[in-house]
């Protein structure tokens, strides 16, 4: 008699929180959608949302390629090459965005401008602080922070690649180059995926911080619509319900992603 | 020889004109249609806000400044930055003009060049709707346990300093905070017992939350507001120029009395 373990019921195997979560969402659509104030609220904070989603969409994929030429160094056989990205990499964790966001805005910008200018100057070309804005220069702050982060988990997903996969290209005699491009970088990508959609998601949320410097995203046209309503908590109600719709769909989408990953494997 | 001498009678004579202009009305620098970038955060009734019915930045300061720009000869080109960071961006010639309700003080004009003052804030103490411990400032400074909300450098927090308390910038019974909102949240959840503010905002807030708060005793405070410039600018002078015209000629008046009394915030 051997013990066969009976298959779970259709009731234990829903997603609960899924279902939580859409009720949820059907719930602040339907205030937005009736509801007199929220809908004002919802249309004053909409251009927003384009904007929120570019500096994050900017940002996320050039803080992804210089990630990789992080990672690509810091796992180089050249020493310099793999100092100097580690002490890029350890630095810029360190900082909080929004201080750095201030550091670029700043002091990193005025810098480049000057740099600029003293490049162009024998061209006759002159440029001024002002053609370079504020949410570019937030976009430059977000892509130098994430770029440590993402180079991590690019780093660990080469690392992750076994060995003897390596050993086994070389003796084959590829090339270095061949080497990364046909045996590390597509197992590399299983490893990497998620924790890089992980990280978009993050950085969705960060980008909130740009409201510093006054760029019109969601979070700082909240901040306008408040001050001249007074009406916080119905203003951050819908604040948070975009943040989400935002964040979730993505996070489910991550969900997917490695469903499938994994399907492969298989 | 005669070229200083020349130069000399010229300088006599501009001097002459100088001192007959000032008298003139309507003898303001004309700028010649150049446009200026002007710069605020839209985040203070009743001097820059977005109106929520239309979604445009409207406000004393704006109609102000327009109507400085209008006798100048000059358009504005409005931006928007945050108050953190205005001064700072001014300073660095990102904005030719700023303005936010702005505090003229000595730490700042080091940094940037003030116009002359625009206006002269009054502040009144709200507090919530329940409040029987104190009627008054002197009654709120005598109790070492009662709490004040303020931002950090903003007029509120210097007339809390200067007008209410002892003085002491770092007093700690001047709880800081971000944002005018959250003062006024961290206020209705107790965790300070005041906030100030001119009379507009108090109203503001009084409607938006119906028999959550109250204000009490008379106006507080002599802050000066000005226009923040990049140092050096050389629209320092017809700016002052334009004030004051439109201080002489009653126009101030009717932006104020546009502005504190007869628009209502929380419609």
């Amino acid at each position: 008699m051997t013990y066969k373990p009976r298959p779970p019921s259709i009731l234990a195997r829903l997603p609960w929180w899924l279902l939580a979560i859409v009720l949820l969402f059907v719930l602040g659509l339907w205030l937005i959608r009736t509801n007199q104030g929220y809908n004002t609220i919802f249309k004053a904070l909409s251009g927003g949302i384009i904007t929120t989603l570019w500096v994050t969409g900017v940002a996320f994929a050039a803080a992804t390629a210089l990630g990789l030429l992080v990672a690509l160094a810091r796992t180089s056989g050249n020493r310099l090459l793999r100092e100097l990205a580690t002490f890029y990499v350890e630095i810029i964790r360190g900082i909080p965005v929004l201080v750095f966001l201030f550091y670029v805005a700043f002091v990193g910008a005025p810098a480049l401008v000057a740099t600029l200018n003293w490049l162009l100057e024998p061209f006759g070309g002159a440029i001024t602080i002002r053609q370079f804005d504020f949410a570019w220069r937030a976009i430059v702050a977000l892509t130098i922070c994430y770029s440590a982060f993402i180079a991590e988990i690019f780093r660990a997903g080469i690392e992750a690649v076994n060995r003897g996969q390596v050993e086994a290209a070389w003796a084959l005699g590829l090339s270095r180059r061949q080497c990364f491009r046909l045996v590390i970088a597509p197992q590399a990508l299983r490893t990497i995926l998620p924790p890089l959609g992980n990280d978009f998601v993050s950085m969705v949320k960060d980008s909130a911080l740009v409201s510093a410097l006054g760029v019109q995203d969601i979070t700082q046209l909240g901040k306008v619509y408040s001050s001249s309503t007074f009406l916080f908590f119905e203003t951050y109600n819908v604040v948070a319900f975009l943040y989400l719709t935002m964040t979730v769909s993505l996070s489910l989408l991550i969900r997917l992603l490695e469903y499938y990953l994994r399907r492969e494997r298989r | 020889m005669s070229s200083l001498l020349k130069l000399l009678a010229t300088a006599a004579a501009s001097l002459a004109f100088g001192a007959v202009t000032v008298q003139a009305q309507d003898a303001l620098p004309d700028l010649d249609g150049r446009t200026i970038v002007a710069v605020t955060e839209n985040a203070y009734v009743p001097l820059n806000f977005v109106d929520p019915k239309t979604g445009e930045g409207v406000g004393l300061e704006y109609d102000l400044f327009n109507e400085i720009a209008k006798r100048l000869n000059a358009k504005v080109d409005w931006q928007l930055s945050s108050w953190d960071v205005m001064i700072q961006a001014v300073r660095d010639g990102q904005f030719e003009v700023g303005m936010d309700g702005i505090t003229i003080n000595e730490e700042r004009a080091e940094l940037i060049d003030f116009s002359d003052p625009y206006l002269t804030s009054e502040q009144y103490m709200l507090v919530r709707a329940d409040e029987a411990r104190f009627t008054d400032a002197e009654g709120f400074a005598a109790d070492p346990d009662l709490l004040i909300g303020a931002q950090a450098g903003t007029t509120n927090f210097y007339v809390a300093v200067y007008n209410v308390l002892d003085g002491e910038e770092t007093n700690p019974r001047i709880k800081l905070f971000d944002t005018f909102g959250t003062s006024v949240s961290a206020l209705q959840a107790g965790d300070v017992d005041t906030v100030l503010m001119d009379q507009t905002s108090a109203n503001g807030y009084i409607g938006a939350n119906p028999g959550a708060f109250k204000v009490i005793g008379g106006p507080l405070g002599a802050e000066d507001f000005g226009f923040i410039l990049t140092q050096g600018s050389d629209l320092l002078d017809p700016i002052n120029a334009a004030i004051a015209a439109i201080k002489a000629d009653g126009t101030m008046d009717k932006l104020q009395q546009k502005w504190f009394y007869e628009y209502n915030a929380a419609q």
